[in-house]
């Protein structure tokens, strides 16, 4: 579903990515491990849109949306959820949800995308009229996660999800990130700890510099600690 | 912060522009020659029938090219968007005007303070502003340059002149010299102001303070990082700045007999902005090239009338858009093909790049 | 005595504040979703006045009539501006020098071309309402009143507009987190041109408004963008219940000082008032400390 080709990206000067090669299929899940700094962001950021990439192809079941915008991109189903989490600030929960899912669904549909969103976040439900910047760390990833989820997404890239949290929010995540996995969704997730991917992913990509070193299925390479170390420290 | 953003900072942060060390740049032969000419000129020049008149040209050159300078070293190379140049012209000026008109003093002298006065009222809007963010030097250098009008045109009498300014000020006297002599005398009186600042300026610019300068403006929090002082930074720039755009107000009071109100109107800010812009902004030959333009092309330019304002404007903003590097650059660059010296051995990408190619 | 005075000042100050507010309403759009510092806002103003004032006296037409044109003229010069001028360096490291001398260029052209046009004799625009009634011994005109109303109506449609339609969402979106804004499927760029024209739009309404309370001339732009500007400070960037509060709060302190100590004293005083408020609060009354982009 998810094709990249050759992709080469980088800064004003600097090369990241050295040429990528990737799939993501349809369901599939696929995450690209690898330690910070080594190009995780820059390749979700070139596929999205958000960096222009150098060279390479990016194709979506078959077209090349390499050079599309990024609001382009996302309304084609290509949705990312930001390292960051990139919330509105000044906007409410519920107002931040409802930006999620601006594409133009009816009014039905939103609110049944709503209804399944507070499924998984039942406080996002209660606390709607609370301004996003007053909420704490985890509270944010969850509401940028629900946000994505808004979004009639074809396949999600999820951006460390873990990245500055608690252990007990951070399994919550994880948890209702293989929720969503269950229910079909193609997921393309970069992170820096194999232990909290190891039930969401089918394949996984080893980044290293600005390169994939290794690729194969979940079970032998997320179990193969030796490898691990080496790469991850 | 990402990674990605951090190192496009790093990488933004501005190197030592290496063709920009003078012995590289212009012989001394040709800064000596240059020297000469400007010496030789107007005495070639009084030969011909206009040579009076061309020689009055080369004197408004100066002084416009000393202001463009200035206020291309504070925007340009500074990145401080401030609308009060003309204010401290003004402020120059008056004073130069006051000194003379009302305590008699000797025009010469009086000149001498203009700049400090300048500088004076440059450090007063100075400090409360140049330590916040760009758009608020916009405001308040534009309503210093408000305030200064209006205190110029309803002012007390020995100032506002009945809101016209002051005019009957005495101008520079060389003896008893009359004349074209005269004009000849002003002239290198304009001359060696024109090359102190030129100087001064080329200086700055090439001195630590002008890195430190150039570093705040293309990325502030790194530079702010290194140690460098913003507020004094700014302000010592702002400071020169103020001090040659002064001594041209003056000088400009005395070689006028006096001066208007008018000096706050538009079209004075315009044609410094063209000057500015057309020449090539944060450049240092740019202001000079721009004014040089721009006085040529006055004399056409008065034939258009108030199609001038109209074309001034679209060309500059046209110009900031599409080709914001100015004409100075072309011209440099077009020297170097043709006519420098060989730039040094470039770093190519490859050797840069670390890690095996894809 | 004293009565007329106070009577005066606050007619004045809520007179004035609302037009300062409107203007300010329009810049601090712009700033906030593009971060463009629009200096030729005044320029914009007299399309919309100059517009307004050819309807009535070339076409002959009702200020009614003409009142929307100058709106709709405005907006489509700042559309046309945002076009040619804005959109080409938008993301390019220049945009700020390019924008600032871009849009000061354009206000100079503006105003020549006004010269040109329409010479620079000073035009009566005819005002939509015509009379007065006297209160305390002022003299209260309805134009006034439908300034004062107009502007109020204004801030509270921007602000339904803002607060619950799609577009107005977008907005705000963009203005807070543009990366954002853009992975909801918003087309930022577009977004820009929506919001340029908007504010074009405002400038314009408070040139055909406003100019029947004074004598249009290509001058006229500045001072009042200058104004704005202040107010627009004083509010917070890019708020709009700052712009509207800043309005109004600068309109009655700069029409008491007017009053009570002299014409002269109004811009000093309204300067040492702003130097205090940077010194302060340099994010204004109601701005939000924010990354640093100009």
């Amino acid at each position: 579903m998810l094709e990249v080709k050759g992709l080469v990206a980088g800064y004003a000067g600097s090369e990241v990515l050295h040429g990528i090669d990737l799939v993501v299929n349809d369901g599939e899940g696929v995450v690209v491990l690898g330690p910070n700094g080594h190009g995780k962001t820059t390749l979700l950021r070139a596929i999205t849109g958000l960096l222009p990439p150098l060279a390479g192809q990016v194709l979506l079941n078959g077209e090349d949306i390499t050079r599309w915008r990024a609001d382009v991109i996302a309304a084609a189903g290509v949705v990312h959820i930001p390292q960051g989490d990139l919330l509105f600030p000044e906007m409410t929960v519920l107002e931040n949800l409802l930006m999620g899912a601006y594409h133009g669904p009816t009014w039905a549909e939103r609110n049944v995308r709503l209804g399944r969103v507070y499924e998984l976040f039942p406080w996002l439900k209660e606390r709607g009229g609370q301004l996003a910047r007053s909420l704490s760390g985890g509270e944010r990833r969850m509401l940028a996660l629900g946000r994505g989820l808004m979004a009639k997404a074809k396949i999600l890239l999820i951006d460390e999800p873990s990245l500055g949290l608690a252990p007990l929010t951070t399994q919550q995540i994880y948890a209702s990130i293989l929720t969503v996995k269950e229910g079909g969704m193609a997921l393309l997730l970069a992170d820096e700890n194999a232990n909290h991917v190891a039930s969401l992913a089918d394949r996984v990509y080893l980044l290293e510099t600005g390169m994939l070193v290794r690729v194969g299925p979940a079970e032998e390479l997320l179990h193969d600690k030796a490898l691990l170390e080496s790469y991850l420290g | 912060m990402s990674v990605g953003v951090v190192s496009q900072i790093a990488s933004a942060r501005p190197a030592i522009d290496q063709a920009a060390a003078p012995w590289r740049r212009v012989s001394l032969l040709t800064i000596g020659g240059t020297v000469l000419a400007g010496i030789l000129i107007p005495w070639l020049l009084v030969r011909l029938p206009i040579g009076d008149y061309l020689v009055t040209l080369l004197i408004l050159f100066f002084m416009q090219a000393v202001i463009a300078q200035s206020w291309n070293l504070i925007m340009g190379y500074g990145g401080i968007y401030s609308f009060a140049q003309v204010a401290l012209f003004a402020v120059g000026g008056w004073t130069a005007a006051v000194l003379v008109s009302s305590l008699g003093w000797n025009p010469f002298v009086a000149v001498l303070f203009s700049p400090v006065i300048a500088v004076v009222a440059a450090v007063g809007i100075g400090l409360p502003t140049l330590r916040l963010r760009g758009v608020y030097v916009v405001l308040m250098t534009l309503a210093f340059h408000e305030l200064a009008r209006v205190f110029a045109v309803t002012g007390p009498r020995f100032i506002s002149g009945g809101g016209y300014g002051l005019v009957n000020v005495p101008t520079f006297q060389f003896g008893n010299v009359i004349g074209e002599q005269r004009t000849i005398y002003l002239y290198y009186l304009a001359m060696v102001i024109f090359a102190i600042a030129s100087f001064v300026i080329w200086r700055v610019i090439h001195s630590p303070l002008g890195m430190a300068v150039t570093a705040l403006r293309d990325s502030e929090t790194y530079a702010v990082s290194r140690g460098i002082n913003q507020l004094r930074v700014r302000l010592i720039l702002f400071a020169i700045s103020a001090f040659f755009t002064g001594l041209a107000g003056g000088y400009m009071t005395h070689y006028n007999g006096g001066i208007s109100t008018s000096v706050f109107d538009f079209p004075i800010l315009i044609d410094l902005l063209a000057m500015i812009v057309i020449g090539g902004w944060g450049t240092f030959g740019g202001p000079i090239l721009g004014a040089a333009i721009i006085i040529a092309l006055d004399q056409y330019l008065v034939a258009i009338g108030d199609y001038r304002a109209l074309f001034e404007g679209l060309i500059i903003a046209g110009i900031a858009v599409f080709a914001p590097q100015g004409m100075w650059p072309l011209i440099r660059n077009a020297y170097d093909r043709y006519l420098g010296p060989e730039p040094p051995a470039r770093p190519t990408p490859e050797s840069q790049r670390g890690g095996v190619p894809s | 005595m004293y009565d007329t005075q106070i009577v005066q000042a606050v007619w004045g100050g809520v007179l004035f504040g609302s037009v300062y507010g409107l203007m300010a309403l329009g810049l601090t759009l712009v700033w906030g979703a593009v971060r463009l510092l629009n200096l030729a806002h005044g320029a914009i103003f007299i399309v919309g006045a100059y517009a307004a004032y050819w309807v009535v006296s070339s076409l002959h037409l009702p200020i009614l009539v003409a009142l929307p044109f100058g709106v709709l003229a405005a907006a489509v010069f700042a559309y046309a501006m945002h076009l040619v001028f804005i959109r080409p360096v938008i993301g390019k490291p220049g945009f700020d020098n390019a924008t600032l001398v871009a849009t000061v260029g354009i206000s100079i052209s503006v105003s020549a071309a006004a010269l040109l046009i329409f010479n620079p004799e000073y035009k009566v625009v005819p005002p939509e309402l015509t009379g007065s009634y006297i209160v305390a011994g002022v003299q209260i005109n309805y134009q006034g009143l439908l300034v004062i109303g107009t502007s109020l109506a204004l801030f509270a449609i921007l602000y339904l507009f803002l607060t619950y339609t799609r577009y107005g969402m977008a907005i705000r979106a963009v203005s807070q987190q543009m990366e954002a804004a853009s992975l909801m499927t918003i087309p930022v760029v577009q977004t820009y041109g929506l919001v340029i024209a908007i504010s074009g739009g405002l400038a314009g309404l408070a040139g055909v408004l406003l100019s029947p309370l004074f004598f249009l001339n290509p001058q006229s732009g500045f001072n009042p963008m200058i104004q704005a500007l202040i107010v627009t400070i004083f509010g917070g960037l890019g708020s709009v219940r700052g712009a509207l509060v800043a309005g109004f709060v600068l309109g009655v302190f700069e029409s008491f000082v007017e009053v009570f100590y002299g014409v002269a004293w109004a811009l000093p005083g309204v300067f040492i008032l702003i130097i205090v408020m940077l010194i302060v609060r340099p994010n204004g009354l109601f701005g939000i400390g924010e990354v640093r982009r100009l």
